[in-house]
């Protein structure tokens, strides 16, 4: 940059009466320590205008004085005078406007970020609130199906069965049959889990005739499964056949019983 | 008793009762004329150079002497002090906001005492122009912006004509 035009610009002039804005004043203070140069032509500003203005007084009448110093040196403070005042400032109270015009932006910009963060503390659990929604009527659902399930077992015609294993003794299953509407119900307490191609069938013996019951869906969040109904039956068997089925039994029952 | 500008700045800071007594003693009479010009009335001038003094006092700390000499500081602070007022003062303020005089009307003072010293005095060898231009940056503390609209000139014209004017007032001083 061209320091002799800068000096010779009026910036210097400005920046001593204070007629700069703070921007011109930042730069200039910035350059004027880099630049001897400035600094010394502003210095020799200051004391041509400190000569000018101090060559010339108007008389201040004593008691200015003593209200001066009893107002700086008396022990109670005076809260009225505490402003902020530098060479920096403004001219008049446009300071005090930047000020507030600073810290409504500050307070603005505050606000939209607290109502950004509401709005999507609020969408968030809005979420978590569905969520939970769903995953209470699914509870509720199976509850259900569950009073349900007890409802059938502890119905007086209902005849209980339990189907065993021949040597283990933890593989087994319950059958509930209603005498009187002939429905049949399969509760899995523990089978070997079967191979891909595999699937339990059961079976009702009569006259050890095996009547088939249909196959077994495995699916764990069913107690009791819905069978095919049976109008007569001496025991129950399961076995384990290919996918699908078969017509007549193919191999020894896993569980047996009797009623 | 004298001080080197050093020494009292020095003992302004250490918040020396005597340093201040001769600082007020130097300056009072030329910062009193000065904001006598801004607020044209002695009586507010009275009560606006004891706000000056008081925050000369308070904020000595806050003078940095890489920045200007003291009495630059001082006179800042004497002049925001007497911008302040005229512009707290509803009277004249509103009048001065609603319209700045055009060239033909331009008051330079209330009272004549008042423009024969100082930049005051200075500025009358100014043209016309840049005296208004002067009056109204310096002794009535509008902004460029609030100056352009007033006269109804660009902003930039504003800021290149102040500047002329302030580089003839320094030529005026020395």
């Amino acid at each position: 940059m061209n320091i002799k035009e800068y000096i010779s610009s009026g910036i210097i002039e400005s920046y001593v009466l204070g007629l700069a804005t703070q921007q011109e004043s930042q730069e200039f203070e910035k350059l004027s320590a880099q630049y001897p140069e400035i600094a010394a032509a502003r210095n020799e500003f200051e004391l041509a205008l400190e000569q000018e203005l101090t060559s010339s007084t108007v008389t201040v009448s004593g008691h200015i004085k003593q209200n001066i110093v009893q107002k700086i040196f008396s022990p109670v403070e005076d809260t009225e005078m505490a402003r902020e005042v530098s060479m920096e400032t403004k001219p008049g109270s446009n300071f005090i406007w930047k000020w507030l015009v600073a810290a409504s932006f500050i307070l603005l910009v505050g606000t939209a970020f607290w109502a950004v963060n509401t709005s999507r503390n609020a969408k968030r659990l809005e979420k978590e609130r569905v969520a939970l929604l769903q995953q209470l009527s699914r509870t509720e659902s199976e509850l259900n199906a569950m009073k349900q399930e007890a409802a059938i077992m502890q119905k007086p015609d209902v005849k209980m069965a339990s189907m065993n294993n021949a040597s283990n003794p933890m593989v087994y299953a319950t059958i509930y049959w209603d005498t009187t509407s002939k429905d049949v119900y399969l509760m899995v307490n523990n089978l070997p889990k079967p191979a891909s191609d595999k699937q339990y069938q059961l079976w009702a013996l009569l006259d050890n005739k095996p009547i088939d019951l249909g196959m077994i869906e495995a699916r764990q969040d069913k107690l009791l499964y819905r069978m095919k109904n049976v109008q007569q039956a001496e025991a129950f068997a399961i076995t384990l056949e290919p996918k699908g089925g078969s017509s007549t039994p193919t191999t020894t029952p896993v569980v047996l019983s009797k009623l | 008793m004298t001080y080197g500008e050093q020494e009292l700045i020095a003992s302004l800071r250490h918040k020396d009762e005597q340093a201040f007594s001769y600082l007020y003693d130097h300056y009072s009479g030329t910062l009193y004329g000065v904001i006598c010009q801004i607020v044209e009335n002695t009586e507010l001038g009275n009560d606006v150079l004891q706000e000056a003094f008081i925050n000369i006092w308070r904020h000595i700390d806050s003078y940095d002497e890489t920045k200007g000499r003291l009495f630059t500081w001082m006179l800042n602070i004497a002049r925001n002090a007497a911008i302040d007022k005229i512009r707290s003062k509803g009277n004249k303020q509103t009048q001065r906001q609603v319209a700045i005089p055009n060239n033909d009307s331009l008051p330079l003072s209330v009272s004549p005492r008042l423009d024969d010293f100082g930049l005051k005095k200075i500025i009358l060898k100014l043209k016309d122009e840049q005296r208004q231009l002067i009056d109204l940056s310096y002794f009535q503390g509008f902004t460029h912006e609030q100056i352009a609209k007033a006269l109804d000139i660009p902003l930039g014209t504003v800021k290149t004509r102040i500047r002329s004017a302030l580089t003839q007032l320094r030529s005026l001083l020395s």
